[in-house]
């Protein structure tokens, strides 16, 4: 059981881990954002049936 | 910086965004085009399309003539890949953002995304982004009538962000009022209400419009299902040594 629960955490101290998990979410918040929010005529068009059929207001 | 770790992430969204192409092109594409028919001959446009109007024209007398999408204009502003190729980049891009974005929330909270839970973190994914959103504000075909669309993004990103809480209150903490706290949040966007149109009347039959609100969350649950079991995959083999510290 000891070994499935450290299985399923990470040992690595928060400190070593910070910097990629506020870049890897900064990174995929811009890209979420661009694809699924933004109001650039481009990215709607092109992301137009992705919008719609994920579920983002879309119009 | 982890560098395997990334690699891994965005290698499990792409591969994601692929196969979630052919999945879109199911049942939720065939709909949006046959919606996007009633679109053009209701006369309904896209406020900022405007070569919409003269198809939307077009249409009232000859609505077999009018062209399947107003995007297909040749002065439209997307990407020059086609329809098909457009919405495989999107899906791409996309793949990888839901990946960076849940492969950080792993890092933060200190989890390790496996092979064996990575369908439990698919599954929060899915019920965060996609489920919890659909609840108050389906998923909308073109032309469905629909309320300020800055008010429904707004909704959408608020109730993301609080799911996402409540789904981290519930899941990983072990304190009753932490849970009776996480079941709050999900539910409050709910009782707020998502903006609502005042007139209904849509040029798109209803039974379409079901038959979308299903097949996208029957599409978006197979996308995420795949990407939290790439990521488990993608993470053991390719970043395990960068996370034993």
């Amino acid at each position: 059981m000891a070994a499935a629960r450290t299985s399923t955490t990470i040992s690595l101290p928060l400190a070593s881990r910070l910097t990629t998990a506020v870049f890897s979410l900064m990174l995929g918040v811009f890209i979420i954002y661009g694809v699924g929010l933004s109001h650039s005529e481009t990215l709607h068009d092109t992301a137009h049936d992705t919008r719609h059929s994920y579920g983002f207001p879309c119009h | 910086m982890l560098v395997k770790y990334l690699l891994a992430t965005i290698v499990a969204g792409l591969f994601a965004g692929i196969l979630l192409t052919p999945a879109m092109y199911v049942r939720n594409v065939p709909l949006i085009l046959h919606a996007e028919e009633y679109e053009n001959a209701g006369g309904h446009e896209h406020s900022h399309d405007t070569a919409a109007a003269t198809d939307a024209a077009t249409a009232e007398s000859a609505p077999q003539a009018v062209a399947p999408h107003v995007h297909e204009d040749e002065a439209g502003p997307e990407l020059p890949f086609g329809r098909l190729g457009n919405t495989l980049l999107i899906n791409l891009v996309a793949g990888a953002g839901f990946a960076l974005v849940t492969g950080a929330a792993a890092l933060f909270l200190g989890r390790r995304i496996t092979l064996q839970n990575g369908i439990y973190w698919g599954l929060a994914g899915f019920f965060i982004f996609n489920f919890a959103p659909a609840f108050s504000l389906a998923p909308e075909l073109p032309a469905m009538p629909a309320a300020d669309l800055a008010a429904r993004q707004a909704w959408w990103l608020i109730t993301v962000l609080l799911t996402a809480g409540g789904v981290y209150l519930i899941v990983l903490r072990q304190e009753i009022w932490t849970k009776v706290m996480g079941v709050v949040l999900i539910v409050a966007p709910h009782v707020y209400g998502a903006p609502e149109v005042e007139d209904l009347t849509s040029p798109v039959p209803p039974t379409l419009a079901s038959e979308f609100a299903v097949s996208t969350l029957a599409t978006n649950l197979f996308f995420w299902v795949v990407l939290g079991t790439a990521l488990g995959w993608a993470i053991q083999h390719y970043a395990a040594s960068e996370l034993e510290g």
